[in-house]
């Protein structure tokens, strides 16, 4: 199977889904002309033209709302954000318009709105440029959160999203952007709320969300060689979330660490412990553990920043601790 | 009386006018009772005395074209078509509201009618309208977007945002503000340097107009100018009216210590329904015309206030539908 | 008809008002828009509008100014020209709609005996019930899986040490305890470095009609899995060696271990050659449980894909060669195992059902065949474990009841 970095994997998956349907269109800061700031959308200006690789001042408030407009107006939106920390600026109108006119008008207006874009902390990026952010569209009526961690399931998921119907949050986390990986040739959609087990094991289940699948994948082939068979998976999407995979996980291992490089107080990984404890009780031989990022900005010297997300070692340290217990 | 032959489409258009004015005057005025008899839950934010701003622009509109409305948003409603029958019982939050009882006064939606939604937010609408004429455009859609919104909302980062992003790619929509000098309590020109509204348009490099928001054929007029302007892809156009509440900012709220009896009485001298009444009476209609308007819209605001009152309260277990997408 | 002026609602969570004074009389003609009374609530006095043209009628039951009352009260009426007031006694409006989010209860006996509104947030005051418990705790901690676990295999976990951590007992205390060692009896036999005995073996023959009618019934009625007669027996035997433990044993490390928990292989006859895949706990697992695993695992002996802990672990075996039409054979044990279980075809026969009388009936028949290693028990304690098995199988009942 060929193999492609994230980021082609999920430019492929646009430029695939723009070619198929006229209403989708693309507005960010530098999408245009430029093909974005992390390539999101090069090579399609040159196919589509302006009006639907829309260049925009710097107002996420603006264009985001302007979007959810669109979207209520027979448009298929896709808002490529950039950082997610510059987002916020439109969270009140994703939270106030986007998640809730479908509800409010009884089904009767659609916002099938894509809002994709960076997350994560990378190397002394700092404060302003490492934020994640996810839970609160998991936590809110209306949105969907899609975290693809592969290049397969960036461009499969990405088509997914833009088919939808509902608003999608598409969020990529930095550090998978030039990940390498076998993408399927053809047709190839993603569904929303089917977790992937990345991989097979025995002994204890770890859950990584984004790029934490990644290190938790080399945690597992690091403990391997300790004899120790470590299941990983990857829910692909926080919200629908597949809790029944990793269910069964659990209920052959006993023992479950999430981990989240995202703060821990109401995350994704209390919220999957939270659905494991209640209906999984009886499977657990131990107490759900979690590995979230410090509680705290993220810093800019690397000194500050080494241990500010979880660490493969401190993962596999917290499964050997979890099978400990 | 004389009417010349010119004057029969402006009679015909005049007298639609009125009966939606009185349209809306009459369901407010009905609103205003049972709130005050505790059958309303919530707020409620009438537009006793603005008639005129909603009805002058909205005759100009088709019904594919979309409104994007305020908290302040009966008068908008019924001017782009909801029936009295549909508003009513959604206040009421009955089932056979417009929005099913979800809404209420402040989320009522019926996009079949272009009317996209009045709203508890200050500003949104400006955006919204921007992006539905947007879509329009791409989409090749013959479709004007009208945003409505206060003066309030001309301090607020969406009307910065959504005006600069309409003018800048020329698109085919109409921001309306209605300015009645507060916004909820505070005197517009305590926290506005320029309160001239319609001159700020020339910063973002569209046209701004300033008209009598009380005098129906003055808006008409200047709303069908706009209108034309968009849907001949000329781009946007900002219209500010100038107008005035006769009521609180909200029923029960009080509406003292911020604005002075004076001025509410100088504005109800200056009632829009009575400055059109003024003028039909002058050539185009007889008082008994009037009066049987009257009638007929009390009539139909009394059937539709039995019809809500008899309704049933939508069905708890449909409150989580429509959360998502239902294919 | 008589329009009705009640105390109005001034504010979003307003449930009563003070009338504090008309500002227009009984009789007087009024105009919509003019001031006709005044309300104090929480914190001002305002002035309340006239909604309609009329004359004033108040009524001589109206509420007397300084009255507090609940919003909607009727208070008085506005009469048109020839109208009467109606006749009936001011109270409240029909259906005055409840105000929003009870917050602090307005009028407080009646709520307060009602409890907290609904939907209230729960107690945030509430300690966490771990916390509680690692203060006081008295007994020893045990993870739900363990529990769980410990009821399969009918394992006493109360005087069980953990090992996990802060003492909790986990899966793995409880998988060790199912195969705890008992002290092993007897003499000179069981000293360490004695090598398992040439097997014996024990043969009887059972009245199977209370077998085959067991399992016509499950055939018949439409129960969704059928539980084969391999499956019955491993019930039966899994009765029998509850009753005599001193024969559910592995042969392990140079001695014999007794096991409290039954694991009992299922003899299969695969393209590869034998594979005696293991049902765990079958003491603990319903007949349906027991036919759905051997189903599966009898499948994946076929196919190769049985996994090596559903290989290990057994105590006991059974081997079926009545489709084979082997009336009776000697089973061989299946190593570490002590002992095996050897099934023939179940065969009609002619047998004596009362010799005084003479009487013979035509009966279906069934060979039943130990084999046991002699150094963990003597022939007698192994016959009796056949003749509980044998019992098991002209009487279903002694297993089905349990123990």
């Amino acid at each position: 199977m060929r193999e492609m970095t994230f980021v082609d994997a999920a430019r492929e998956g646009l430029a695939e889904e723009m070619a198929r349907d006229p209403s989708i269109f693309v507005v960010g800061e530098g999408i245009g002309v430029r093909g974005g700031n992390f390539n999101t959308t090069v090579g399609l200006f040159d196919l589509y033209g302006p009006e639907r690789l829309r260049d925009t001042p710097i107002s996420e408030r603006g264009f985001t709302a302007m979007c959810i407009g669109a979207a209520a107006g027979g448009a298929r939106p896709v808002v490529d954000f950039m950082f997610i920390d510059f987002l916020t600026d439109a969270f009140g109108d994703m939270f106030n318009q986007m998640s809730k006119l479908q509800w409010m008008s009884g089904g009767r207006i659609k916002m099938p709105i894509v809002v994709r874009g960076c997350v994560g902390v990378a190397p002394s990026n700092a404060a302003h440029h490492s934020g994640n952010y996810y839970p609160f569209f998991m936590h809110v009526p209306g949105f969907r959160v899609v975290m693809p961690s592969t290049p397969a399931d960036a461009k499969g998921l990405l088509k997914t999203s833009i088919r939808s119907d509902d608003p999608v949050l598409f969020l990529e986390h930095k550090s998978v952007l030039t990940l390498k990986g076998p993408v399927p040739e053809g047709e190839h959609l993603v569904p929303f709320g089917k977790a992937s087990v990345a991989r097979e094991g025995r002994d204890v289940t770890v859950v990584g969300i984004a790029f934490m699948v990644r290190r938790a994948l080399e945690a597992a082939e690091e403990l391997s060689r300790e004899g120790i068979s470590v299941e990983v998976i990857d829910p692909r999407t926080l919200a629908p979330l597949d809790i029944d995979t990793v269910l069964a996980s659990v209920r052959k291992t006993g023992r479950l660490l999430i981990v989240d490089e995202d703060f821990a107080p109401c995350g994704a990984a209390s919220e999957i412990a939270m659905q494991v404890m209640e209906r999984g009780f009886d499977d657990l031989d131990a107490p759900v553990k979690r590995v979230n990022g410090l509680f705290c900005p993220a810093p800019y010297s690397p000194s500050l920043g080494e241990h500010i997300v979880p660490t493969t070692t401190a993962i596999s340290q917290a499964l050997r601790d979890l099978l400990a217990e | 009386m004389a009417r010349s032959a010119g004057a029969a489409p402006d009679r015909d258009r005049m007298l639609s006018m009125y009966r939606t004015m009185l349209t809306i005057r009459r369901t407010e005025e009905l609103l205003v009772k049972l709130y005050a008899a505790g059958r309303i839950y919530g707020g409620v934010h009438t537009y006793i005395g603005e008639e005129a701003v909603a009805t002058g622009v909205c005759a100009n509109l088709r019904i594919t074209d979309l409104v994007f409305s305020t908290h302040r948003g009966h008068g908008h409603a019924l001017a782009k078509g909801m029936p009295p029958r549909e508003l009513i019982p959604e206040v009421l939050g009955k089932v056979t509201g417009c929005s099913g009882g979800r809404g209420g006064s402040m989320h009522l939606f019926k996009p079949e009618i272009g009317f996209m939604g009045s709203s508890g937010i200050v500003g949104p609408s400006i955006t919204l309208a921007a992006g539905s004429a947007y879509a329009a455009k791409l989409l090749k859609m013959d479709r004007v977007s009208v945003a409505f919104f206060g003066d309030g909302a001309t301090n607020n980062g969406s009307f910065h945002e959504g005006i600069n992003l309409a003018a800048a790619w020329e698109l085919p929509a109409v921001f309306v503000c209605e300015n009645n000098l507060y916004a909820t309590e505070v005197p517009y020109a305590t926290v506005t340097r320029n309160v001239d509204v319609a001159s700020r348009a020339q910063g973002y490099g569209l046209p701004g107009i300033s008209v009598d928001g009380n005098d129906v054929m003055g808006v008409h007029k200047a709303a069908g100018e706009a209108v034309r302007r968009a849907r001949s892809g000329e781009g946007p156009t900002l219209i500010a009216c100038n107008t005035y509440r006769t009521r609180a900012h909200s029923e029960g709220m009080r509406d003292a210590g911020y604005r002075a009896a004076e001025e509410i009485a100088h504005w109800k001298d200056r009632d829009p329904i009575k400055a059109l009444e003024g003028r039909l009476l002058a050539g185009a209609a007889t008082q008994a015309d009037l009066e049987a308007v009257d009638a007929e819209v009390k009539a139909l605001v009394e059937e539709a206030s039995a019809f809500a009152l008899s309704s049933q309260m939508p069905d708890p277990s449909t409150v989580t539908r429509y959360v998502y997408s239902e294919g | 008809m008589a329009f009705e002026v009640v105390l109005p609602r001034l504010g979003w969570n307003m449930e009563e008002g003070t009338l504090t004074g008309w500002r227009k009389k009984d009789g007087e003609t009024v105009r919509a828009g003019e001031v006709l009374f005044e309300v104090e609530s929480d914190k001002a006095v305002q002035e309340v509008e006239a909604l309609e043209n009329g004359v004033l009628r108040i009524p001589a039951d109206s509420p007397a100014p300084g009255t507090t009352i609940p919003v909607g009260t009727v208070i008085a009426y506005l009469v048109q020209p020839g109208e009467q007031v109606p006749p009936r006694k001011s109270g409240l409006a029909a259906h005055v709609a409840p105000t929003l989010a009870p917050s602090a209860p307005v009028s407080a006996a009646p709520m307060a005996a009602a409890g907290p509104p609904e939907g209230s947030a729960p107690d945030v005051q509430t300690v966490p019930r771990h916390a509680q418990e690692r203060s006081g705790r008295k007994h020893r901690a045990i993870s739900p899986r363990a529990r769980r676990v410990a009821a399969e295999l009918g394992v006493e976990w109360s005087r069980l040490r953990g090992s996990g951590s802060s003492g909790r007992i986990v899966e793995r205390d409880v998988r060790q305890a199912a195969a705890a060692e008992i002290a092993v009896e007897g003499g000179s036999r069981m000293s360490s470095g004695v090598r398992a005995s040439a097997p014996a073996t024990l043969t009887t023959e059972a009245d199977a009609s209370e077998l085959v009618r067991l399992r016509n019934h499950f055939t018949s009625s439409r129960t969704p899995v059928v539980p084969s007669y391999t499956d019955i027996m491993m019930k039966a035997a899994a009765f029998a060696l509850q009753e005599h433990p001193g024969l559910n044993a592995r042969f392990e490390q140079g001695s014999f271990v007794r096991w409290a928990t039954v694991n009992i292989g299922i003899a299969v006859d695969t393209e590869r050659g034998l594979v005696v895949p293991v049902v765990h706990g079958v003491q603990s697992k319903t007949l349906v449980e027991i036919a759905r695993e051997t189903a599966d695992l009898i499948g994946r002996a076929h196919s190769g894909l049985l996994r090596p802990e559903e290989l290990d672990g057994g105590t006991f075996s059974i081997t079926d060669l009545g489709m084979y039409e082997v009336d009776a054979f000697t089973p061989i044990i299946n190593r570490p195992e002590c002992a095996v279980l050897g099934l023939g075809r179940i065969v009609a026969r002619q047998v004596v059902v009362d010799a005084e009388a003479g009487n013979v009936a035509i009966r279906p028949m069934v060979a039943l065949s130990l084999t046991f290693d002699p150094g963990l028990a003597d022939a007698a304690p192994a016959a009796r474990l056949l003749q509980t098995i044998k019992q098991c199988v002209e009487t279903p009942y002694l297993w089905l009841a349990g123990r």
